[in-house]
């Protein structure tokens, strides 16, 4: 494997004393600062570049990208956008090619940065090895801290490791996963699926309370990206977040009293009522381009007069959504359900209240897991589409059981079961995109006024065209599903599920 | 991964200048590129201040792969990496007498970096042997700097003819005018003569006899890293140019 270079993140400023002069028969030189220049941090808000130990800095009009085991890239930061598509060509946009294309970069930090270049000589002067040294010193109370870039220079691996060495030696190392708490404290980690501790022996009404109340903070967390409209998925987030709740809500069957549990229910969605078109019409306007790619030319026009429209009302749905959000009447309406679930023990108890939750939840693992197997079973190339959602809604909340109760049980023994019916719900989910594009093609055509429009008839043309391919491409995918039914409904994922949650097990 | 030779069968006529200056304008393109020094006098690996290689020596250039990838030093410019040369090279064509497809090794010996580089420029020695026959096989094409004297008019006959009677691709060959002195008659004569007998063998980029390039030595750097505005190394970068785009 050819070697390539290396970053790493030091706490503080590095100063040439803590470098030292020579190393071996290799001189050491370390250049004068560069004069200091203004500086942001990027990620998108979920950070995956932190947690892949990658650091993205915009400064002095370019972009720069260190990654742990691969040194340094960069290229122009003038983009057209804050979206991965939105960057220019470029070394830094390739290596970003794994970043979700639905989220935005963010700055999640400013200040100074000041460079100098540390280098590895021979006495011919010849270069060996080389660092930039960057110091971050944040804007607001963070620390300073310096990243370092080592650039592999081939056949030179010993000045490379020798170097390396210096530079490690002269300060406390910091991981670049944690260089962003580093620089700019307080901005709390988002994790759209929050991991939320279990106790076997808990009681499974606490359980559960803890589980909504993570799920609601989760929720919150995305209030700012949506009220600021940086990209579609905080409210994408938002609404999976509350949605786990009512699942929690509904799944876990007699942990609260009933008239409580249905008093819960009705609040979760009377919270998500506000945000239920903005979505659809996000969904819309992502698909955009797979609209136009599939439709002709010739029906173009009655598509962009389409999406003009899905714009024009995305804007007023999101500034009232927005307002929404700011409002105190919103504010108290999901406080007080946080401060509900931050008691757990003053919540009116249902029958299974104080069922140890490992049981319980094989309980319900084991029942959800039997029900969606005989859905599947029953499906053949005839059954009605309402039946193959019914299945889709059956393994989507497996799924969510298996993820809130996955700390009870080891992830070794998670992980298979749970990719089987991934692949199923992929395979379910794209069928059921399909039909939901079809339905709200025609519910687009059926709006009050539409057809008065001069632009209804090309609208109609097109939506028609649209309908018909989308309903092609629904039946195809229809056809390919038994594949992943096979993948599911088996003896041995069978045995794995009884094994796992089944008293004493189960052979086939 | 191409591969371009700067080669003349004459001494002294600015392979070496062109090889480093080409390598490190197709670098700053932003290509990966490779330059190997197959002189054993070991010029290009000087004017990089990379050492020559102490391990590939002999034979080990043609037969050991690992050994011809552990020799690779990085310049101190990116995307250029250097093979300096080693002084056994000069017995090149005694070890490829003794080997079997004697004219092919080359080119099998650049395979063991194939994915490592989009370009090998090589720094070919100044004689017709059994290295350059290797050169011509393995390149896919030839830079040859010519010096626009009579002299030079005929050794580049001769080129010509080596070609022809061993049936190998004129068409790989590109030649250039190098240390033109513009006040010198005899090389606007030779120039205009030559362009009228072999049009379309010749490249438009003319390299002038230039201070700046001569300071190479002294710099021991290609002359865009130490003039980089000046004319000469826009020459060089030009000429890359015209030699890229005859793939
Ligand atoms: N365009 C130029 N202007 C001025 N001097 C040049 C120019 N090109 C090369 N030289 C100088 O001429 C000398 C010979 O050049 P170079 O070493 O590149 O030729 P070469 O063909 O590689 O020689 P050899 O056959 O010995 O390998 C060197 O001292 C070099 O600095
Ligand atoms: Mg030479």
């Amino acid at each position: 494997m050819r070697r390539v270079g290396e970053s790493f993140a030091l706490s503080g400023r590095i100063r040439g004393k803590a470098l030292g002069k020579d190393v071996g028969a290799l001189r050491l030189e370390l250049e004068p600062e560069a004069p200091p220049v203004a500086f942001a941090l990027l990620d998108q808000f979920d950070c995956p570049l932190g947690k892949s130990h990658r650091a993205l800095i915009e400064a002095e009009g370019k972009l720069i990208l260190l990654a742990a085991q691969a040194g340094g890239r960069e290229q122009p930061a003038a983009r057209s956008g804050h979206f991965i598509a939105d960057l220019q060509p470029g070394p830094v946009g390739e290596a970003l090619s794994d970043l979700s294309p639905l989220r935005s970069l963010l700055a999640l930090g400013q200040g100074r940065m000041v460079v100098r270049r540390a280098t590895l000589l021979d006495e011919e002067e010849k270069t060996q090895a080389r660092a930039w040294l960057r110091r971050l010193e944040p804007d607001g109370p963070g620390a300073v801290v310096t990243l370092v870039e080592l650039q592999y220079l081939r056949g030179y691996d010993l000045a490379f490791d020798q170097l390396r060495r210096r530079l490690r030696g002269a300060a406390p190392h910091i991981e670049l996963e944690a260089l962003a708490e580093s620089l700019f404290p307080g901005t709390p980690a988002y994790e759209a699926k929050p991991q939320v501790p279990l106790a076997p022996g808990e009681p499974a009404a606490r359980a559960a309370a803890a589980l909504i109340g993570a799920h609601i903070a989760v929720a919150r967390q995305n209030e700012g990206g949506v009220i600021a409209d940086i990209d579609t998925e905080f409210l994408h987030d938002y609404r999976v977040s509350l949605r786990k709740v009512r699942s929690v809500l509904s799944l876990f069957r007699g942990v609260y009293d009933a008239a409580l549990t249905d008093e819960l229910k009705r609040a979760f969605s009377d919270l998500m009522a506000p945000t239920g078109r903005l979505r659809d019409l996000d969904v819309y306007l992502l698909e955009r381009d797979l609209y136009f790619d599939l439709l002709p030319a010739t029906l173009h026009s009655g598509l962009s007069a389409m999406f003009d429209l899905f714009a024009r009302e995305r804007a007023a749905e999101q500034a009232k959504l927005a307002r929404r959000f700011g409002e105190q009447a919103y504010a108290d309406q999901i406080g007080r359900l946080q401060r509900v679930f931050a008691e757990p023990d003053a919540l009116a108890k249902g029958p299974m209240a104080d069922y140890p939750v490992l049981g319980y939840a094989r309980k319900l693992i084991w029942a959800r897991y039997h029900k969606v197997c005989k859905l599947a079973a029953e499906i053949t190339d005839k059954t009605p589409d309402n039946e193959v959602h019914a299945l889709r809604i059956g393994c989507k909340k497996l799924r969510y059981l298996m993820e809130f109760f996955a700390p009870l049980f080891p992830a070794s023994q998670m992980a298979p079961l749970i990719k089987p019916l991934k692949r199923l719900q992929d395979g379910l989910g794209l069928f059921n995109d399909y039909a939901v594009q079809q339905q709200s093609l025609r519910a687009l055509l059926a709006t009050p006024g539409a057809d008065l429009r001069d632009d209804a008839e090309a609208i109609a043309r097109s939506v028609d065209a649209l309908i018909a391919i989308l309903h092609q491409r629904q039946l195809e995918q229809r056809a390919r599903l038994t594949d992943s039914f096979a993948g599911f409904d088996n003896a041995e994922l069978r045995a794995r599920f009884a094994a796992q949650f089944h008293d004493g097990g189960e052979t086939a | 991964m191409k591969v371009v030779a700067c080669y003349s069968n004459k001494g002294g006529v600015g392979k070496t200048a062109t090889a480093v200056n080409l390598s490190y304008a197709a670098a700053a393109s932003g290509l990966r590129v490779l330059l190997c020094d197959l002189d054993p006098q070991g010029a290009s690996g000087f004017y990089f201040r990379v050492k020559p290689s102490k391990k590939l020596k002999d034979d080990t250039f043609f037969r050991d792969e690992d050994r011809f990838a552990g020799a690779i030093r990085g310049s101190d410019f990116d995307n250029l990496d250097i093979l300096p040369a080693n002084m056994s090279y000069r017995d090149f064509d005694i070890f490829l007498s003794r080997m079997k497809n004697s004219q092919s090794r080359l080119k099998k010996a650049l395979k063991a970096v194939d994915g490592d580089y989009d370009l090998i420029l090589l720094d070919c020695p100044p004689n017709i042997s059994a290295l350059s026959e290797n050169v011509f096989k393995a390149a896919d094409r030839i830079v040859v700097p010519v010096i626009p004297t009579t002299l030079s008019e005929r050794t580049f006959e001769q080129l010509l003819e080596f070609f022809v009677d061993h049936d190998l691709d004129r068409g790989k060959l590109l030649a250039f005018f190098s240390m033109v002195q513009g006040r010198k008659t005899l090389h606007h004569e030779t120039m205009e003569k030559m362009r009228g007998i072999y049009s379309e063998l010749f490249l438009a980029t003319v390299i002038p006899f230039s201070s700046e390039i001569e300071k190479m030595g002294l710099h021991r750097a290609p002359v865009a890293a130490y003039a980089g505005g000046r004319f000469a190394a826009r020459a060089y970068s030009m000429l890359w140019a015209e030699v890229g785009a005859r793939f």
